[in-house]
């Protein structure tokens, strides 16, 4: 196996002129169009005829009623609320749970999926419950109070030891064996290369590791850290801010980091974190994944992350557990307008009802991404600020079924994180690595693949494009590749299609002047709260846009 | 006359003799396997056989007429008989109440066959020969073949193919000589063409029970294990292989040495008494693992005693030893006990659920050896036991070897002092496992060392725990962490430490 990236491309994210946009969307969706005939008519019964499941996403049928402005039902009724809540996810609830918390009572959460959850949201099947999107929290930096209070609460950290260093329950502590990586044909412990890497790529490796302990603890000329979290935390320092002006690529390439492991394992992360390689990525957020976490532990290595069979979505519940009789689901927001009177007057369809309803709220939170509230603040103008410059990562989420995972010869054995070297996806996670019971029959393995393979808007469409076949072709290619003979192994296999993944933290986004007046209120009565007003789609972030956004409301209500 | 007559069924003779003496081999050897003593089962075996071929010689008389006929037929009958004998007793070894009649069955069956076989032989050879040179030359042959048969079962035959391909390869034989004779005397037979269809349908079955006798007792495995093998199972949770040599009986648990039958009884003393003879009072005891019963056989020794809880995850272990007849032996029925609840769980998410405490708790757990059996050695779950130990209970934990795996050792004694319990670890030489240690654990600061043990055992005594609480310098205490479940250092210890051994 090679070192060499499977994907190349000339350095910077080069727009698409809109003809050669539609071009190369043509092409691509006709493509797979094609594809999908020849494989119908060619017929033959795929390795995986066997395995049960159904692709699926988002409401794409709301969102898309949103984007082709289609006709609504005229508004039947009229609501008044004190505080309105648009969206479900983690910032909405946060939102939501701050607002409870502070004695508030007249709120209400509008989400327009049937359930709640955004990028935390979970399944459940017979054998266990799985995620659909994000899946673990990094154990949280200890002086966070907000979020150390909230896990104190939630019995995640359950006291602190004579020296003030929490105690994380055990039961949600990542089990070991952690992580393990296919490379060189063996799979190594740890997901940074080691395996047949040679002396010289190692040099690198640690060099790059101490860099970034190093900036772990730097802190500016204003005493700030250098990298933090909630990143707005963070130094103004121009020392390190001018870092979100270059990619990431090019700054390793700057400093000498040469290594094909190396980088492989750095786009790795990229793509973990942020749907999208080294190279779309700005070189302050490639370094914040590796410097802002400062969290400690007494019974927990600094590194350690807390997860559970359904990822997120139990931090989601816990969340929600206190604010649970404000959510409205099925409720699309489509139309947002202020008022003579100084309320804010919100349309939303009830998407089982197929009837209208006004909601006239005296201050809103917009817990939903900014591509969707362009579309619900037609009317309502946000200078400085252009949508179009955010990218959105697609991601394709597999969940499988399997009553078996043949085991290599040699090497490690199932861990929480299985990463395969040089491969289109990151790995895949076992949703019941915190079982305590001896032996599983069946298990269920999240596979994560960011579609950054194209230009977002191109890879969206491509994803919308392909069917359910289509993609089990991908998906168990490279499942078979980890594990010869896996797919006999597999039961079901359901996919889930995120067309927005997650913001990307392209270059001069995070710290450039669109992010800065995304952030802006309106008129002291709308407010923003999402992860792409950070440009990181963390729990951290989301859980404190929440609050701050919460605490504006309740700020200018007394005002 | 047929001049091909009188070789022909001399050689059926010489195989009829050889596959006499095979099974009569076979079921004594099975028998001594399966029930043990050898001595008793052999000459039981030889008795019932003998006695059979006896009644078989006498009933010959009643068989007039078609006498060839009748030799196919037998001859077809004591292949099948035969040929299946050993895959039977193996397949019925588990519901052992009904054992021994079904071996002593067999035997009885196939002796009356095998002792049909030569008067009718004899009878149709009369017209033939004078009658002492039938005589002669018949007993010549049934001699011949019984030394031969004799030489090569021990030899070649049960080294090289097993004693289940054994019976299958002369039940073969058998048919063979009754397809052959069927052949060459149609003409001489009433019905030959339906006893050569009835040999044909015999022969495919035993070749086919010949080519798939692996799945009843694994070639490949009687390899790796140097004693023969005499039950193997697959249960959901393990392979479980017991294994006879004399009168060693070994228990395997995915190939990883569980008891032996000459020396567990080092094991078991060691793991009990120190606790049981230091809580006098003890009523109610949990054990967790230890699906053998053994563990509970020493429990059950003490009188005051009310209940014995076993915990143990494999229900078909559990079962095995409840009903098969030379295990029960071993552990002196203790699960029949009226005193003893099995229950069948996965250990660490019963004790979660339990709110009952216990006066003494016994952990025997197999070795730390991959990270799903590693959970049940962490603080996490110490500190689930903790909650279910009487305040003056003691709980003990089987520890892996001090000598071999020292690390591994004084990590399990860390790992229980990082729940708060105060350890009193001790070792013995446990022959076929080696050094050996435990590890007791309790809330009170103090275990008193008790003074007296009950009569009757044979290793634990006052001065014998004085020196298993005693560690040399090569086991001496070395620095250790706590094993938790987000850093499972105990598997990786004792993969290490093991790898260097084994």
């Amino acid at each position: 196996m090679s070192g060499r990236l499977f994907y190349n491309r000339a350095s910077g994210p080069k727009p698409l002129s809109r003809r050669s946009f539609l071009l190369q969307a043509g092409l691509l969706t006709g493509g797979i169009y094609l594809s999908g005939c020849i494989r119908k008519i060619s017929g033959g019964k795929p390795e995986y005829a066997h395995v049960k499941g159904k692709l699926s996403g988002p409401n794409a049928k709301a969102g898309h009623a949103l984007r082709d402005k289609l006709p609504m039902p005229a508004p039947s009724s009229q609501q008044s609320v004190k505080t309105l809540i648009i969206g479900s996810g983690i910032s909405g609830l946060s939102a939501a749970r701050w607002l409870k918390k502070q004695g508030e009572t007249d709120f209400k959460v509008l989400e327009l999926e049937d359930h709640t959850g955004g990028n935390a949201s979970f399944g459940t099947n017979s054998v266990s419950s799985y995620p659909l999107g994000a899946h673990y929290l990094p154990i949280v930096n200890n002086y966070d109070k907000p979020l150390v209070d909230f896990l104190q609460e939630t019995g995640v950290i359950t006291h602190f030891d004579n020296k003030g260093l929490p105690f994380y329950n055990e039961y949600y502590l990542c089990f070991d064996p952690e992580e393990r990586l296919l490379i060189n044909g063996h799979w190594q412990e740890g997901i940074v290369p080691d395996f047949g890497v040679s002396d010289d790529d190692r040099k690198q490796i640690t060099r790059f590791f101490n860099l970034t302990t190093q900036l772990k603890n730097a802190k500016g000329n204003d005493g700030k850290y250098a990298f933090d979290i909630p990143l707005d935390n963070s130094s103004a320092d121009e020392t390190y801010r001018k870092l979100d002006r270059i990619s990431f690529q090019d700054y390793l390439k700057q400093n000498g980091f040469t290594s094909p492991y190396l980088l492989w394992y750095l786009n790795y992360c990229c793509k973990d974190d942020y749907g999208t390689p080294a190279l779309n990525v700005s070189a302050w957020a490639g370094l914040h994944y590796f410097s802002a976490r400062k969290g400690t532990a007494a019974n927990a290595e600094p590194n350690a992350v807390i997860t559970w069979p359904e990822g997120n979505g139990w931090l989601m519940k816990q969340l929600k557990a206190s604010v649970k009789d404000h959510i409205q689901t099925s409720s699309l927001a489509y139309d947002i307008n202020i008022e003579g009177n100084g309320k804010v007057a919100v349309k939303v369809l009830d998407l089982k009802k197929n009837t209208s309803t006004v909601f006239y709220a005296d201050k809103v939170i917009m817990a939903s991404p900014q591509f969707v509230n362009q579309k619900l603040l037609k009317n309502i103008p946000r200078p400085g600020f252009d949508v179009s410059k955010l990218h959105y990562s697609p991601w394709l989420i597999a969940n499988l079924t399997v009553n078996e995972i043949p085991t290599a010869v040699k090497g490690m054995v199932l861990c929480w994180d299985n990463v395969a070297y040089n491969t289109a996806s990151v790995g895949y996670v076992n949703a019941n690595q915190q079982d305590t019971k001896l032996i599983e029959n069946k298990k269920v393995i999240t596979y994560y693949l960011p579609l950054c393979d194209k230009e977002p808007r191109l890879a969206r469409l491509a994803a919308y494009t392909r069917t359910y076949e289509q993609w089990m072709d991908i998906v168990i290619t490279e499942m078979e590749q980890m594990h010869p003979g896996i797919t006999e192994h597999i039961e079901q296999t359901d996919i889930w299609l995120w067309g927005h993944g997650m913001i990307a933290p392209t270059v001069d986004y995070i710290w450039g002047d669109n992010r800065r007046q995304a952030n802006a209120a309106i008129n002291n009565q709308i407010f923003f709260a999402h992860t792409d007003l950070s440009g990181i789609s963390i729990f951290e972030e989301a859980f404190h846009h929440g609050i701050r956004a919460a605490q504006q409301v309740l700020d200018h209500g007394a005002a | 006359m047929n001049k091909k007559l009188p070789i022909l069924l001399l050689v059926s003779v010489f195989i009829i003799a050889t596959c006499g003496l095979i099974y009569e081999l076979i079921a004594g050897t099975l028998a001594s396997y399966l029930l043990g003593d050898s001595v008793t089962q052999f000459s039981t075996i030889i008795g019932v056989y003998l006695f059979s071929m006896g009644v078989g010689s006498w009933v010959s008389k009643y068989f007039d007429k078609n006498l060839l006929g009748w030799f196919i037929r037998i001859e077809i009958l004591v292949g099948l008989v035969g040929g299946t004998s050993s895959s039977i007793l193996f397949l019925v070894f588990e519901s052992v109440s009904s054992f021994r009649i079904i071996l002593y069955g067999l035997i009885s069956i196939t002796g009356i066959l095998v002792g049909l076989e030569i008067p009718i032989l004899m009878r149709i050879l009369k017209d033939r020969f004078e009658f002492k040179d039938l005589v002669s030359k018949v007993f010549t042959f049934d001699y011949i073949g019984a030394l031969i048969a004799s030489l090569v079962f021990p030899l070649l035959l049960i080294p090289y193919l097993g004693i289940v391909r054994t019976a299958y390869l002369f039940g073969i034989l058998n048919v063979l000589v009754a397809l052959i004779t069927c052949v060459n005397f149609k003409h001489e037979i009433k019905g030959a063409k339906y006893l050569q269809g009835a040999s044909i349908i015999s022969l495919v079955a035993l070749l086919t029970g010949f080519i798939y006798a692996n799945t009843i007792t694994n070639f490949s495995e009687s390899l790796t294990y140097s004693d023969t093998i005499i039950f193997s199972k697959s249960t959901p949770y393990q392979r479980i292989i017991i294994t006879k040599k004399g009168r060693d009986l070994r228990l395997f648990l995915n190939g990883n040495l569980q008891f032996s039958s000459v020396d567990e009884y080092r094991y078991h003393e060691a793991l009990i008494h120190p606790v049981l003879q230091a809580v006098p009072d003890a009523k109610h005891v949990l054990v967790m693992g230890g699906g053998d019963g053994l563990a509970v056989r020493e429990i059950l020794k003490y009188p005051q005693i009310e209940t014995v809880t076993l915990v143990d995850l494999d229900k078909e272990m559990t079962k095995l030893f409840r009903t098969n007849d030379m295990l029960l032996k071993l552990n002196n029925r203790s699960f029949l006990s009226p005193k003893v609840t099995v229950i069948n769980a996965d250990a660490f998410s019963w004790a979660r659920e339990q709110h009952k405490v216990y006066d003494a708790i016994i952990i025997d757990f197999p070795d730390p050896s991959n990270y799903s059996v590693g959970k049940l050695y962490t603080n996490t779950f110490y500190g689930i036991v903790k909650h279910l130990l009487k305040p003056d209970g003691i709980m003990v934990v089987q520890s892996t070897s001090p000598y071999v795996a020292p690390k591994s050792y004084y990590t399990v004694e860390k790992t229980l002092q990082s729940v708060g319990l105060h350890t009193v670890p001790y070792h013995n030489y446990v022959p076929s496992f080696g050094e050996w240690g435990y590890i007791m654990a309790m809330n009170r600061p103090v275990y008193k060392v008790p003074d007296h043990y009950l009569p009757g055992l044979r290793f634990m005594s006052k001065q014998c725990l004085e020196q298993m609480l005693y560690f040399p310098k090569d086991m001496a205490r070395v620095p250790a962490q706590v094993n938790k479940l987000n850093n499972q250092i105990l598997v990786k210890y004792f993969e290490d430490e093991w790898s260097t051994v084994l």
